[in-house]
């Protein structure tokens, strides 16, 4: 796009790149940083106090309703971002690349797997499940799996028992059926209720948050998938599974470059969302979002709306103009 | 083409209810502290003291329906884990029933029928998002055509609306309905209007009122959906433009403003009709929080208050509405594409 590569790219990019890696210090070292302000303790005689750089105490962003101090807050809320929106898009892209990946390169009838993985996989859920018989079973079916996988050499009839995996159809109707319900209503349901665990709010940020990157690495692989140098690592005879990890899906995770910023920038604007509305983490942990809630409580607090509106629009504004200048 | 709409709705009809039955099931997993929440809100400190003993506790579980198992099979945790079967009596089968009748259950919280809660949310949501579909679509279709009629180079204002169309993009929808919250209703800034809903009922207020007090949501959700609309349909407009049959017609001395509205413009819609009938679905999700911040009784409203006191057969039907909503637009775009581009033909 012309409009976009005229106020000179590469200067831009720097300037988003030296804002994030600001905002990922403050938010890692938040904790040993030496502030002024304890975070989360009020100073109750300075209550939604705007900035005050010569009196007494140096509240230099002024204070919330509460009487916390606002760049205390507004660094730990950096450290939201860093510690669950950062691994929460990594859980994500990982995901999305793995499962969009081996969609998109063995498609509905590409990967076959013999009888002795079948049974296997069988006996895996059987015994995870504990169905009926539990462990017998269990046992029965993977000594069967391993008979399998003994005379499938040997015996005809047994190598030819083999059945397609749809990793396709798989795919695809888990994102039908992720994308049936927004995702801040999905998330809202099941965020809703005691305040979640860390790694559960994680893993359920990263579950709403890998169909595009999936969507985007399928597309992408549907095309390397008939690029020669994939057909001459067949034809040199590597294994399927080596084609894919090794020179295929390297090459399928090129958009993710450019996907992996702007689902970050989503995954930031979902978690303040959820902080705004109290939902799924406990109301004592800072959050951009808590902080600029406040402005309907006090609606002349401009000080609020400067700082976490500020941080927040320019983490955005830094994460968008990497996505561009990385397409 | 009848047999495909009929299949079309019916393969929705089934995603909605697949999505549905996952997330009551999960929510009734979760749920093992819902009539501890409900006891807790119990008003006055005598009721709870009575309500705490374990015989009104059993009692609340009936009522709620807690007490049967969830699903068809269950499994017990104990020792030696062990799967049972139930029959018919369960949870779900009673709310796939009730479902089937019409029914959608009974909020935890009022202990009234959710159906004309939900009907009574969704009169007040649906004007307010069919409202700001039709705004957004006018303003995209407006911008989209302003943006692509300079050609690729031309700088000035369009290059400011572009930059501040990205810029707007990845904005959340509770930021932009606070920044206009701080803008046009503060005492301090500009005070034009309303802040909060006056009263719950719209039929209580002068239609002058309600307009007024509708203007900020619409707008902050038309600003929230209008990036992703205009900016691709620049884009495809400006692709357009470039074709062969755009040169001919130049060629031919139609005006430059009659090639992009009837010849361009048919072309670059229609790759964005699924964009545009996935826009009540979109709003939907945002009136959360559009309703939210400006205190307005709807849907999205009822469903953010349910989930956050636990009511889960009001949020399950809120997610099945939704879901059902959802799912029926993009069927919608499926049929419109069939309308617009006679090529296409419908698979089965």
């Amino acid at each position: 796009m012309t409009f976009t590569s005229r106020p000179r790219p590469a200067a831009l990019r720097r300037l988003a790149i030296g804002w994030l890696v600001m905002v990922g210090a403050a938010g890692l070292l938040a904790p040993w940083l030496p502030l002024p302000f304890a975070v989360g303790v009020p100073d109750l005689l300075h209550l939604a106090e705007p900035p005050a750089w010569t009196t007494a105490p140096r509240h230099w962003l002024g204070t919330d309703l509460f009487g916390r101090d606002v760049l205390t807050e507004l660094l730990f809320g950096a450290r939201q971002v860093v510690v669950l929106s950062l691994p929460a898009t990594a859980l994500a892209a990982l995901a999305g690349a793995l499962a969009g990946g081996s969609a998109g390169f063995w498609g509905n009838r590409g990967c076959r797997l013999p009888l002795a993985a079948w049974l296997l996989g069988l006996a895996g859920a059987w015994w995870l499940a504990v169905l009926p018989g539990g462990g017998h079973a269990a046992a029965g079916l993977l000594g069967a799996a391993a008979l399998a996988g003994w005379a499938a050499p040997r015996l005809p009839w047994v190598s030819r028992a083999q059945w397609p995996l749809p990793l396709d159809s798989l795919f695809q109707a888990a994102i039908t059926l992720l994308g049936a319900v927004p995702r801040l209503v999905l998330v809202l349901t099941l965020a809703a209720g005691p305040p979640l665990p860390m790694g559960q709010l994680l893993l359920l940020l990263g579950a709403v948050a890998w169909p595009e990157p999936a969507r985007q690495v399928r597309a992408q692989m549907l095309q390397v998938r008939t690029l020669p140098f994939v057909e001459a690592a067949r034809a040199v005879g590597l294994s399927p599974t080596q084609v894919w990890l090794r020179h295929a899906l390297p090459h399928a995770c090129r958009p993710l470059r450019a996907v992996v910023p702007l689902s970050l920038a989503g995954l930031i604007g979902l978690e303040t969302t959820l902080a705004f509305l109290g939902v799924g983490r406990p109301p004592d942990v800072a959050s951009w979002g808590q902080l600029l809630g406040m402005v309907r409580q006090e609606p002349s607090a401009w000080w609020l709306v400067a700082s976490a509106g500020g941080a927040l629009l320019l983490t955005l504004l830094a994460l968008q103009q990497v996505a561009r200048s990385n397409r | 083409m009848k047999r495909w709409l009929l299949l079309q709705i019916g393969r929705a009809g089934l995603a909605a209810w697949a999505t549905a039955s996952l997330v009551f099931i999960l929510s009734r997993l979760l749920a093992a502290g819902a009539e501890e929440a409900l006891l807790g809100e119990a008003p006055d400190l005598q009721t709870r003291t009575v309500a705490s003993s374990p015989v009104a506790r059993q009692a609340l579980q009936q009522r709620l329906g807690l007490d049967e198992p969830v699903f068809y099979v269950t499994r017990t945790s104990r020792d030696p884990a062990a799967w049972r079967w139930h029959g018919p009596h369960n949870q779900y089968h009673r709310w796939l029933a009730g479902l089937l009748r019409g029914q959608l259950g009974w909020s935890y919280r009022t202990g009234q029928p959710i159906g004309p809660q939900l009907r009574a949310a969704f009169a007040y949501t649906l004007p307010l998002a069919v409202l700001a579909a039709a705004g957004a679509t006018v303003a995209a279709l407006g911008l989209g055509l302003a943006l692509a009629s300079g050609g690729p180079a031309s700088g000035g204002w369009r290059a400011a609306l572009h930059l501040a169309l990205t810029s707007l993009q990845g904005i959340p929808v509770y930021a932009l309905a606070l920044g206009l919250l701080f803008v046009f209703a503060n005492p301090d800034a500009l005070n034009l209007l309303p802040a909060y809903s006056l009263g719950a009922n719209p039929a209580d207020l002068t239609p002058a009122a309600y307009a007024l007090q509708l203007i900020m949501p619409v707008l902050t959700l038309v600003l929230a959906v209008l990036p992703e609309l205009a900016l691709p349909l620049a884009a495809a407009l400006r692709h357009e433009l470039r074709a062969d049959y755009a040169t001919t017609a130049r060629a031919k001395g139609v005006p430059a403003a009659r090639l992009l509205r009837h010849h361009a413009l048919p072309n670059a819609l229609l790759p964005l009709l699924t964009s545009f009938a996935n826009l009540l679905p979109t709003l939907l999700a945002g009136t959360v929080l559009v309703e939210s911040v400006f205190s307005l009784p709807g849907m999205g409203r009822l469903l953010a208050e349910a989930a956050a006191a636990h009511d889960y057969p009001v949020v399950v039907a809120g997610v099945l509405v939704t879901a059902g909503v959802r799912l029926l637009c993009l069927a919608l775009a499926d049929v419109l594409y069939a309308l617009a581009d006679p090529r296409i033909r419908l698979a089965l």
